[in-house]
């Protein structure tokens, strides 16, 4: 018998929600000593899934059919109470985000006692003795302060690891992680999801874990299951689904994930357009009564950029290549160093000597919620570029047609509003947005990062085929190795401000030639198992 | 690094303290004609060699810079002026009232803190129940009607109509109670004024933790807590009221400057013998001096109020650690 | 805006909040025509009660109708309430939008001043204020607009400074644009629902800090409003319940129905945020 079987499960959403059910009629068992994976897109109804199993559904949603029978008992039949009791004891969760998801003014050892103690009646003391013992474990170094200490003086995978080892305290027979290292840094990601892999061994424990990425399915998984529109389209063994999917759109997703080797051919050898040379960006922090601290968010960084080429900008969060990004295109100014756009310095222009520059180097943005004024209409937030330009509106509105065709999408859309938009369509009317002042440079920044994956996929290949078609110059700043492989000829990989090497996007993923690039790529969701 | 901060917050207060005798000094040379020709208009006569020795007197003759760090070098040691009415130093006037409008304020902060956390805690509960309605109609009903107004018309239901209270003053006129017997008339005494000033902060704090509890039990912290498999009580203590309970303790700080506004009304309608009563008797009786007295006063009070509040948040929230 | 529109009307408050404010807006405009002889008129014996013939609502102190009193007191309260909002409301957006757009030194020095203004007792500024600069309908609207300014400018600074980091702001300035326009094309209107409530509360708040420096004697000695003829009644109510209670219902209604208009913008305006 499974340790979890969920049977016809289906869960509704209040009344007034776009569908009426979240989760529809799906069943999925969890074995003994297994990591079953359900991999799906936003929407997918995966998440709502793990819920269920918690008994913890949002207000207003409520399981509406099916039964999750765990070590035989069914939980949607039990009382609040026992359930209650089973949470914590039998069956753990940890979260996407570990700082939304501890308490931040409770410290940490506290937080992890209160979950022993609500179980078992043993001591404050005795229970932080066995906290402390769980953390070491965890592989947290300095344990004792850190029991004193509070979530916001932790990093990032600190506190997913405080969650795990409070999953943990009781030995649960299954853990149940949602999107676990989501939120986390590439290489900080790599080390958590080797830590759920280590005690689900050590501990032959149950993993129920919830993904987009088929790549940290194919690292981690025994079983998987692909989830849609709130239905398993199909569930097996891990080498099965990966390897000779039954259906299409698993075959989709699975062909969407960026391989992480790269395609590309080497950069054309062309006179620069773009030089950049020691720029550095500071960032004082503090007010009139503080003198405060100096970051240093880019440290005398040089780059080139020439016609047809994209160059990756790769780093981990606080690498600074964000800020780099927004010093090239002149949205922050620098404190030093220069940017030569074909040979004129623009790093430390006035306003009124850089304005008839700017629409030479134009900017696909990261949120496809924010990148658009929610009260202009498709057409006025194109043709607007091209208007403060001196530009006649008809003939705006004219290329403005064929632009919104080549970035695929209908023209006849352009007297609507963007929340009509879907997130991969609002990229596409930003990238038409930027098209429409026919720029030189095209800088996107993390352009697909909030992208479901198929969508992603559209969207990379949409910006190479315009950087082809119209000879762009392309910057593409990304935090997702597996992306920059599948676009850029050449990769450039920072850390901390700093450049920690340069090169062909080829010999940086074959032999890189730094530590904390080798570690990148080893950080690859499913590089070892492809 | 908490000391930093608290540091910082004390040489914020100055500052505040500073730019209110500043604003001070430039409310004095905003009004039409000098002090002199005020107290000679006071006094009934005003011929010129009078004026001449008043503005000598007050160091009007001398220029403004000079004339400015008079008034700041005086304020500081305590010299806010002599009442024209009354002839005392202005700082004895005040002192001499302090302890009765510190009294009814403490009572008021407290019927209000306790009365309208409860409130907003069940509103929160449920929203959208009738509980929660009526809190928020409640809310809104105090939050639209005039102070003194309110003020009167509990005088008029409790005192006259029902004389259940007494209508006026902190105690018992001629009774010459001591001990506990004082005490108790004058609890007597504070309930009108005292509850009358708390109504509008009561409708704001039930708000404040309504909302505030219902913003943090939708965290995702309060999930984990549920995860965890820890009792329902626990969760909305610990984890829910705990955390919705930190913004109110700025908010106390912030209502403070409200409060006075109400202690001049509420203590003007009740005939309550403290410093909002001395501020009408101020300006009924045109005492500029007086008036302005009150202001620097109480505002200095009021900062000192909002710098214990800020240490307070600072020790409530560890996430408080550099001055911000 | 037909969804805002359906939003704000489905509200019962709001729409009932919105009627009893036009109302009153048509009383008040309508006070000189109907009531020809002015509200300091005396028409009969004192202190009669609401019902007399002639006197609906009663006589004051004076002898004067509290009818026409009432009516006259509506001009002041409104007058004093929609300038004092209006003046507060252009500086603070002038000064909120400026901080908030450009930072640095201009929103430091214009934070400071914010929270000094909310740390100082705010009533008694405005007491000092007025009595300083002799009471009057012009300083009650300076002083009320003086001490309110700084909620405003707080509410366009903290809204200016979220939209300036958004992506389709930055990507104005990338296409060219100046700044002039886009604090007016792509900020102001994205920034305009908080403020239009910020401002719709703040005409009930003018209200009441009017009606409480009238009440004080604070008020334009040469006009009669709701809060000196609470204050002139002081002594008459304990035998005359009606020369207190009916100002003071004026000016709780009046108040009332503003933030009942507020709240159902409120919701009407952020929809999700409601609830």
């Amino acid at each position: 018998m499974p340790l979890v079987s969920i049977q016809g499960l289906t869960v509704a959403l209040p009344p007034g929600a776009d569908r009426d059910k979240a989760v529809d009629d799906v069943s999925l068992d969890v074995g003994r000593n297994e990591i079953v994976c359900i991999v799906g897109e936003s929407g997918s109804g995966k998440s709502l899934t793990a819920h269920a199993i918690m008994g913890l559904l949002p207000r207003g949603v409520t399981a509406a059919g099916g039964r999750i029978l765990f070590d035989g008992v069914d939980l949607l039949k039990e009382t609040p109470r026992a359930l209650r009791k089973r949470r914590g004891r039998d069956i753990a969760m940890i979260f996407q985000d570990p700082m939304a998801a501890l308490n931040p003014v409770v410290n940490i050892g506290r937080q992890v006692t209160e979950q022993i103690r609500a179980h078992r009646a043993i001591s404050e003391a005795e229970a932080l003795k066995q906290a402390g013992a769980l953390l070491g474990e965890m592989g947290l170094k300095d344990v004792p302060s850190l029991l004193k200490a509070y979530p916001h003086q932790l990093s990032g995978g600190q506190r997913q690891r405080v969650m795990i080892a409070m999953a943990l305290s009781l030995s649960p027979q299954l853990l149940i992680a949602d999107e676990p290292t989501t939120a986390l840094d590439v290489t900080t990601q790599a080390q958590i999801l080797k830590l759920i892999k280590r005690i689900q061994a050590e501990r032959e424990m149950s993993v129920l874990l919830i993904t987009h990425d088929f790549g940290v399915v194919a690292d981690m998984a025994d079983k998987v299951a692909v989830m849609r529109h709130g239905r398993v389209l199909e569930s097996g063994v891990v080498g099965e689904v990966l390897g000779n999917p039954s259906h299409a759109y698993t075959r989709a997703l699975i062909a969407a994930v960026p391989r992480g080797e790269s395609q590309l051919p080497p950069p054309p050898d062309v006179r620069p357009l773009v030089e950049v040379s020691g720029l550095t960006k500071r960032f004082r922090r503090g007010g009139l009564f503080s003198r405060g601290a100096v970051n240093t968010a880019v440290d005398n960084v040089s780059l080139t950029l020439s016609r047809g080429e994209t160059l990756g900008i790769v780093g981990e969060s606080g690498s600074g290549k964000s800020t780099l990004a927004r010093c090239v295109i002149r949205l922050l100014d620098p404190d030093a160093g220069e940017i030569l756009l074909d040979g004129a310095d623009i790093a430390h222009m006035k306003p009124g000597e850089l304005r008839p520059l700017r629409r030479r180097i134009q900017m696909v943005f990261q949120d496809p919620f924010s990148s658009l004024n929610p009260r202009q209409t498709v057409g006025d937030i194109i043709t607007i570029g091209p208007r403060i330009y001196g530009e006649d509106p008809k003939d705006a509105r004219a290329r403005a047609v064929d632009i919104l065709r080549l970035v695929g999408l209908n023209p006849e859309t352009m007297n609507r509003l963007p929340h009509e938009f879907s997130g991969g369509q609002r990229q596409r009317i930003g990238l038409a947005r930027a098209l429409m002042l026919r720029p030189d440079v095209l800088i996107a920044d993390e352009p697909v990062s909030a992208l479901d994956v198929t969508v992603q996929a559209q969207v990379l290949q949409l910006l190479d085929d315009v950087r082809r078609q119209m000879n762009l110059a392309m910057l593409f700043i990304t935090h997702d190795m597996r992306v920059a492989a599948q676009v850029c000829h050449r990769v450039m990989v920072m850390r901390h401000g700093k450049v920690v090497e340069t090169g062909v996007t080829r010999d940086i993923f074959a032999n890189p030639s730094s530590e904390y690039t080798r570690a990148l790529v080893a950080a690859i969701p499913g590089r070892q198992t492809r | 690094m908490k000391l930093h901060y608290i540091a910082m917050r004390l040489v914020k207060t100055v500052l505040v303290a500073i730019a209110v005798v500043l604003l001070s000094f430039f409310m004095i040379r905003l009004a039409p004609g000098d002090v002199a020709t005020v107290m000679a208009g006071q006094s009934g006569y005003a011929d010129e060699a009078y004026m001449k020795s008043l503005r000598a007197e007050y160091g009007l003759d001398q220029p403004v810079p000079v004339q400015l760090w008079k008034y700041v070098s005086a304020v500081a040691h305590g010299d806010l002026g002599t009442s024209y009415v009354r002839s005392q130093p202005v700082l004895t006037i005040i002192m001499e009232r302090l302890p009765n409008t510190l009294l009814l304020d403490a009572f008021a902060l407290v019927v209000a803190a306790v009365g309208g956390i409860w409130l907003g805690g069940i509103a929160a509960r449920r929203p959208g129940s009738a509980i929660d309605n009526a809190t928020t109609v409640l809310a809104m009903f105090f939050y639209s009607v005039p102070q003194f107004w309110l003020g009167m018309m509990m005088m008029l239901v409790f005192a006259v109509w029902l004389g259940w209270l007494p209508p006026f003053g902190i105690e018992t006129m001629g009774a010459d109670y001591t001990g506990l017997a004082r005490m108790g008339d004058v609890a007597v005494h504070i309930l009108l004024p005292g509850t009358t000033l708390a109504f509008y902060f009561m409708a704001s704090y039930a708000r404040l933790t309504r909302t505030a509890m219902i913003e943090v039990a939708d965290q995702d912290f309060v999930k984990t807590a549920r995860a965890k498999g820890i009792p329902e009580r626990q969760v909305a203590r610990r984890h829910i009221l705990r955390n919705a309970l930190i913004p109110l303790i700025t908010f106390a700080g912030l209502q403070a400057s409200i409060l006075v506004g109400g202690n001049v009304l509420v203590e003007n309608v009740f005939s309550w013998p403290g410093v909002g009563t001395l501020a009408y008797e101020a300006v009924d009786s045109r005492d500029n001096p007086l008036l302005l007295g009150i202001f620097i006063v109480t505002a200095i009070l009021v900062s000192l109020f909002n710098l214990v509040t800020d240490i307070a948040y600072s020790i409530a929230d560890p996430r408080v650690e550099l001055g911000k | 805006m037909t969804g805002f529109a359906r939003r704000f009307l489905s509200r019962p408050t709001a729409l009932l909040g919105f009627a009893v404010f036009a109302a009153i807006v048509v009383i008040a405009l309508a006070a000189p025509f109907l009531f020809a002889r002015g509200p300091f008129a005396i028409v009969g014996m004192p202190l009669l009660p609401p019902g007399s013939p002639g006197l609906p609502a009663g006589s004051d102190v004076l002898g004067r109708n509290m009818m026409i009193a009432l009516a006259y007191g509506a001009r002041v309260s409104l007058l004093v309430g929609i300038s004092a909002t209006l003046c507060s409301t252009l500086v603070g957006i002038l000064l909120g939008a400026l901080a908030g757009y450009y930072g640095g030194l201009v929103d430091d020095l214009l934070m400071r001043v914010t929270e000094f203004f909310q740390i100082i007792p705010a009533f008694v500024l405005l007491m000092v204020l007025v009595a300083f600069l002799q009471p009057s309908l012009t300083s009650a609207i300076i002083g009320i607009a003086l001490i309110t300014w700084p909620n405003v400018a707080r509410v366009v600074r903290a809204e200016f400074l979220s939209l300036r980091s958004r992506e389709f702001v930055e990507a104005a300035r990338t296409l060219g644009m100046r700044d002039t326009r886009i604090i007016l094309t792509q900020i102001l209107p994205n920034a305009l629902p908080p403020i239009v409530v910020v401002s719709s509360m703040m005409v009930g708040n003018a209200i009441l800090a009017e009606s409480a420096l009238s009440f004080l004697g604070l008020g334009d000695p040469n006009l009669l409003s709701w809060g000196s003829m609470i204050g002139g009644a002081r002594s008459a109510m304990w035998v005359a319940w009606w020369t207190t209670t009916l100002p003071g219902l004026s000016i709780m209604i009046t108040v009332l129905a503003l933030n009942f208009v507020g709240d159902g913008l409120n919701d009407a305006l952020n929809p999700r945020r409601s609830r």
